[in-house]
């Protein structure tokens, strides 16, 4: 690596941003070039005088508790409970015809109960995917290293999930991020397979969609499979037979 | 989300970052009063606009609605001409040095001035450099997270970053060649 790139990349690798392939580049070129270690200093310099000297104002007293006031108050007004009476003679005849038509439509109502919830929860995953894809890095930790990956998501997410590189099979981690599917935060590993793009998302078993086989989308396809004993979803535009083995190796994963 | 979740959501997100809120209006607008009503601002609007979230990093949405509130701010102050903008007048950045407890005790007077000086500098940067130097090195938030908080390119929070550090640097090695002869 030459001064030039080295420069450039300078910033990348002091706000840990850099991969660790270029990383380790960079750090062999700062082993023989002084005027780099020392531009580096200065960056530390800077950054330390900032952290150490330039106040970071913590939020008043008064404005926390006139947000927690506000918070504290019921989300939604509640002014039905006032006007039970006119509406009596009305809601009864309504529960008997529930009443009557629940009895029929109990067993159909509960199935498709479930999979109503379970097409909102494929239908955030495909959304998550391709937003990720829009963006313009899927990522929010940068890293081919799984022992970076996995100790990012601890303390900023409670699912501690399985991380492990495939690249020897042609399936290289390339970081991870953290997306909502529903109203859960889960962790997302993000893995490239050739030009393709690869999502896993760790679930919980509550909300994880149960799938006799994949679902297709606009091209892409959402799996399910086991990482280390918590139900995952991939998604991917892979080819069926990339996916199953990309499916069978996180399925080995430990 | 219902409306009850959609608002917890919020609630939570908003106390959760509340310094880093008022850490960035404090900066973005150089005094207490209208860094707080900024941010709360940004709360109600946060409320309001819940179901625009569309998932994502969520401190990076919150943020970005704090930011718009403080420009929204600066704007109209402005244009009412009432004030002049903080970044043309390094006199008015001198007056709205914030009076910290280090101020009064004599044998911090060092620290004290260390932070009189890093804070006059910063607030000297214009206001798109100062806030990127801000989200990064005090708030550390990632550039892509950033990005989401300016809705820029993550390439222009790179070039905003890397000319601020430069900036800064200058100004802070031209006031200690300045001051050097007095012992500083």
């Amino acid at each position: 690596m030459d001064c030039k790139t080295a420069q450039a990349l300078m910033p990348l690798y002091f706000d840990g941003e850099l991969d660790r392939a270029t990383s380790r580049e960079f750090e062999a070129h700062l082993d023989e070039c002084g005027d780099c270690r020392a531009a580096l200093i200065e960056l530390d310099a800077l950054r330390r005088t900032l952290r150490e000297d330039a106040p970071r104002y913590k939020a008043p007293d008064t404005l926390r508790s006139r947000i927690q006031k506000h918070a504290s108050l019921p989300a939604t007004s509640v002014p039905m409970r006032r006007t039970p009476s006119r509406w009596l003679t009305l809601a009864a005849s309504w529960v008997l015809a529930f009443v009557a038509g629940g009895a029929v439509m109990t067993t159909w109502h509960h199935a498709s109960n479930t999979s109503f919830a379970e097409s909102q929860v494929t239908r955030d995953l495909f959304a998550s995917h391709w937003r990720a894809l829009a963006a313009t890095s899927p990522i929010d930790v940068v890293s081919t290293d799984q022992h970076t990956v996995k100790p990012w998501f601890a303390g900023k997410i409670a699912i501690a999930p399985v991380v492990q590189d495939f690249s020897d099979q042609g399936y290289a981690l390339i970081g991870g991020r953290i997306d909502y599917v529903g109203s859960e935060r889960v962790p997302v590993l993000v893995y490239r397979h050739g030009k393709h793009l690869i999502d896993v998302f760790v679930l919980t078993q509550s909300i994880a969609p149960t799938l006799d086989k994949p679902i297709q989308s606009q091209g892409y396809v959402l799996e399910m499979v086991s990482l280390g004993g918590q139900p995952a979803a991939i998604v991917s535009d892979m080819g069926m037979a990339e996916l199953e083995r990309f499916g069978d190796l996180l399925a080995t994963s430990r | 989300m219902s409306p009850a979740t959609n608002q917890a959501f919020v609630d939570d997100l908003a106390l959760r970052h509340l310094d880093a809120a008022y850490n960035l209006g404090r900066w973005l607008l150089g005094n207490e009063q209208d860094a707080a009503d900024a941010v709360h601002d940004a709360y109600l609007r946060a409320a309001r606009a819940s179901d625009t979230y569309a998932g994502g990093n969520a401190r990076a949405w919150w943020l970005a609605i704090v930011r718009n509130c403080c420009l929204a701010r600066l704007a109209i102050r402005n244009k009412e001409k009432r004030n002049v903008p903080i970044d043309k007048n390094p006199d008015a950045a001198e007056h709205w040095m914030p009076r910290t407890d280090a101020d009064d005790v004599e044998d911090r007077v060092d620290s004290a001035k260390r932070q009189q000086l890093i804070t006059q500098h910063l607030q000297n940067l214009p206001e798109n450099f100062r806030e990127v130097l801000i989200l990064r090195e005090i708030e550390e938030l990632s550039y892509r997270e950033i990005a989401d908080v300016l809705q820029t390119p993550i390439g222009t929070v790179m070039s905003r970053l890397a000319r601020g550090r430069a900036l800064l640097q200058k100004a802070l090695a031209e006031n200690v060649n300045m001051q050097a002869p007095y012992g500083l």
